[in-house]
């Protein structure tokens, strides 16, 4: 059930509600970009764990674009 | 208290140049067996073909030595040099250092990439590029003053061995009260009794009040340092400004060096967060996709990877600045504060350690079977002071514990080490006989090309085997990415001139999960492309990280956004302002071409640099052994059926491992045909005629190396 409680994506505010995954947020918010990491407060996911990672409250969630290493 | 002796053998006085627009054109070069100081002139060709940074260092070691020298020769040289935009603190990643000898662990041209304070102090005190040649048998130290304007060797004695103690040290001694005019490079006891030795750039911390370590690492550059005598080489220089590298068009220097920095200070935290955790936050994601070499590269993937991930280092680290070079925003470098070794000399003291960044973690942890930080990090502090690369040990004590593990060797041949996977004081105690030079661990530092032929020879191990588990390409030991389910790394791997080190191309993301580059043609841009641009850094004397590790918000919708262009065209905007030379980014890659393909060609010249030297061991294509088949039987069934159409229902694991290396391998030589192709070479790996006519490469000396080898084919 949705509700007015918020979250931030990259830095924009974006609605929440109890038991959204990774999964959920990047259909509801129509980002179709490959992530292969997204980070929850300090946390990085992976992209094998998008769809049973689920957002707490109140986090911030920081969609990441490229993961580049070495 | 150390009681130490240090006196001057040879001084000499010189007038510092006016840098120009990046350049003080003119070289460094000390002759250690005579001993003699001498300076030389930097070319405009020199600076046209070879732009500075490794391409300099490339050009004077071709120089001093000849197709038969020898690693530990003294015509062997170690060149050392910043590159025209080193140095500049207002542009993040600028203070590298890049290092070139001819590596005891290939025989062939190495070359490494280093932070710390002494490249751009060794050029503002008047050299773009230091060489030293020859050896001593009395320990010296090479003192380089561009203060008082003079260069000194000091024979000494009573200096401690390890570098950790020696750096502090001959940071006090030359300091004159100011330790942040001094730079020490240095190497331990472990240098001396292994092939594998690092070098040790230092940097003072202002706020820590000590001297912090970053390491030339690969390819044992410094046991070459250890083997000419050397204890230490030290720059002094005092203020850097904007202007000390005399830019050409400072106004435009200090807008796009303000842009880059911003935008790292922006989106750093909103990304990896590198200025908190480093690196270390790839022990995870590696680990979430199957990555993360374990046990010798068997796997990717272990339950108790956490535990060396980035939110244990994150209570770690000693929180604070951790730049390697004077303004720089990405600050990746990190440590920790009183760290108290359970092991060794140290034992019971506190020390300061710096890292471990993500290499060290998987190779001397992971890659071990070791999940424990603390292991991880006293690993870390004993290969720093001791002078060993932590790849190359690590992933030689990996190698070492997998044939312990198979009984190709056991506890008579090890001394009585058990040597399994996971036995943290073994693999601390290899660390420690490695820098005594005894023992089993001796034979580990020699390397795992060499432990296969001793293991073969002297212990009757089989040697087929030990070809494939033996993860080394050239002679230099992989670092630490697992490529088996990504073709173009392990071409970015085995077709890397040095050896297999992912400082040319790291694939892995736009290859295997992202799946961005499917037929060869696009795998071969890709291993043209990016090996050319990460070459472009050491040229100039600069760090890849803010290239593509922090990236710009909108950079996943533009066209290619591996390539960071934005980025990429605020490097060209840098370049120009420092040296008045106008470019773009295809110039970029113009400038690497030549110079990568001169190294290409230095391979040749040391009798290596042809197809059959780009081999990689079967670990990094496949499963060699059915444990690792069966991790992964999903994705193996799934490719012999799918891709190669083979009928698996009656076959055994062994059978699918026979017939999916066959195919395998058949792709990887593929590959090389694809990449070569893009590069301009023939099929057997060798720059054409018209290619390095092209780049402007063709010396006589280049030439007649390649007409000797294609007599009367074209190339």
């Amino acid at each position: 059930m949705r509700s007015l409680v918020m979250i931030k994506v990259n830095g924009k505010r974006q609605f929440w509600y109890e038991g959204m995954t990774l999964k959920d947020l990047l259909e509801d918010i129509e980002d179709s970009h490959h992530y292969a990491v997204i980070r929850i407060n300090d946390k990085h996911v992976s992209r094998p764990y998008f769809e049973k990672t689920m957002i707490p409250d109140n986090s911030e969630v920081f969609l990441i674009s490229l993961i580049a290493g070495g | 208290m150390t009681e130490y002796k240090i006196e001057a053998i040879k001084t000499f006085d010189y007038k510092r140049p006016v840098i120009d627009k990046g350049y003080t054109n003119q070289t460094l070069l000390v002759d250690i067996s005579n001993p003699d100081i001498s300076i030389h002139p930097v070319t405009e060709k020199m600076k046209e073909v070879f732009i500075g940074g490794k391409g300099f260092d490339l050009w004077l070691l071709w120089n001093a030595v000849k197709g038969t020298t020898k690693w530990s020769d003294p015509d062997n040289a170690i060149c050392i040099a910043s590159g025209p935009m080193g140095g500049t603190p207002v542009y993040p990643g600028s203070g590298k250092s890049i290092v070139t000898t001819i590596s005891p662990l290939t025989g062939s041209v190495i070359d490494s990439n280093v932070g710390g304070y002494f490249g751009p102090y060794l050029k503002f005190s008047g050299f773009d590029a230091l060489q030293i040649r020859g050896k001593t048998q009395t320990e010296i130290v090479i003192f380089i003053d561009g203060i008082d304007e003079k260069i000194q060797i000091f024979e000494t004695s009573g200096l401690p061995d390890d570098s950790y103690a020696l750096s502090s040290i001959l940071t006090e001694h030359f300091a004159q009260g100011k330790p942040r005019h001094i730079s020490v490079v240095s190497t331990g006891p472990g240098a001396k009794n292994t092939l594998m030795g690092c070098l040790n750039f230092t940097w003072y911390d202002l706020k820590r009040k000590r001297a912090r370590y970053k390491q030339a690492g690969r390819g044992g550059i410094g046991s070459v340092f250890a083997d000419k005598c050397i204890k230490a080489v030290v720059a002094r220089w005092d203020r850097v400004s904007v202007n000390t590298n005399n830019p050409s068009d400072g106004i435009a220097l200090k807008e796009v060096g303000k842009k880059h920095s911003k935008e790292i200070v922006g989106l750093d935290p909103k990304q990896n967060e590198m200025a908190k955790i480093g690196t270390t936050h790839l022990v995870t994601i590696m680990n979430d996709f199957d990555l993360l070499p374990t046990n010798n590269f068997q796997y990717g993937q272990h339950p108790e990877a956490e535990n060396v991930g980035q939110e244990v280092y994150r209570r770690i680290f000693d929180v604070g600045y951790d730049g390697c070079w004077m303004g720089c925003t990405v600050a990746c470098s990190h440590g920790v504060k009183d760290f108290v070794p359970l092991t060794g000399p140290y034992r019971g003291e506190k020390v300061f350690v710096d890292g471990p960044e993500y290499e060290t973690i998987a190779g001397c942890g992971s890659n071990l079977g070791i999940f424990d930080p603390h292991t991880v990090i006293e690993m870390n502090f004993y290969c720093d002071a001791y002078g060993l690369d932590t790849i190359s040990v690590g992933t030689s004590i990996a190698f070492a514990m997998e044939c312990f593990a198979m009984d190709l060797i056991n506890e008579t041949h090890t001394g009585g080490i058990n040597l399994s996977f996971g036995n943290r004081a073994a693999a601390l105690e290899i660390v420690h006989q490695m820098a005594r030079g005894e023992g089993f661990g001796q034979i580990v530092g020699r390397g795992v090309r060499e432990m296969k032929s001793i293991f073969s020879r002297e212990y009757k191990a089989d040697l087929n085997i030990m070809q494939d588990i033996g993860m080394e390409a050239k002679g230099l030991e992989f670092s630490e990415y697992m490529t088996k389910e990504s073709l173009a790394q392990q071409g970015g791997y085995g077709l890397a001139l040095k050896g297999p080190q992912h400082d040319e191309a790291w694939l892995i993301f736009l290859d295997m999960v992202h799946n961005f580059m499917p037929s060869f043609e696009q795998k071969a841009e890709a291993l043209h492309w990016f090996p050319m641009f990460r070459t472009w850094f050491s040229l100039c004397g600069l760090c890849k990280l803010p290239w593509n590790d922090i990236v710009p918000e909108d950079n996943k919708d533009t066209q290619e956004p591996a390539k960071v262009m934005k980025h990429v065209e605020w490097y060209t905007q840098y370049y120009t302002a420092v040296t008045g030379r106008h470019t773009t980014p295809d110039g970029l890659i113009r400038m690497s071409e030549a110079v990568y393909n001169f190294q290409r060609i230095f391979n040749l010249k040391m009798g290596f640099g042809t197809r059959e030297h780009d081999n990689i061991p079967y670990r990094a294509v496949g499963p060699v052994k059915p444990v690792e088949y069966e991790s992964r039987r999903e994705r193996y069934d799934k490719e012999l059926v799918e891709k190669h159409h083979v009928d698996i229902t009656d076959m055994s694991t062994e059978d699918k491992i026979r017939m999916l290396r066959k195919f395998r391998e058949t792709l990887y030589e593929q590959l090389k045909d694809a990449v070569y192709k893009r590069r301009g070479w023939t099929t057997d790996g060798i720059p054409t005629i018209d290619t390095v006519t092209r780049l402007g490469i063709d010396f006589p000396e280049v030439l007649e190396l390649l007409n000797a080898k294609f007599g009367d084919d074209q190339g």
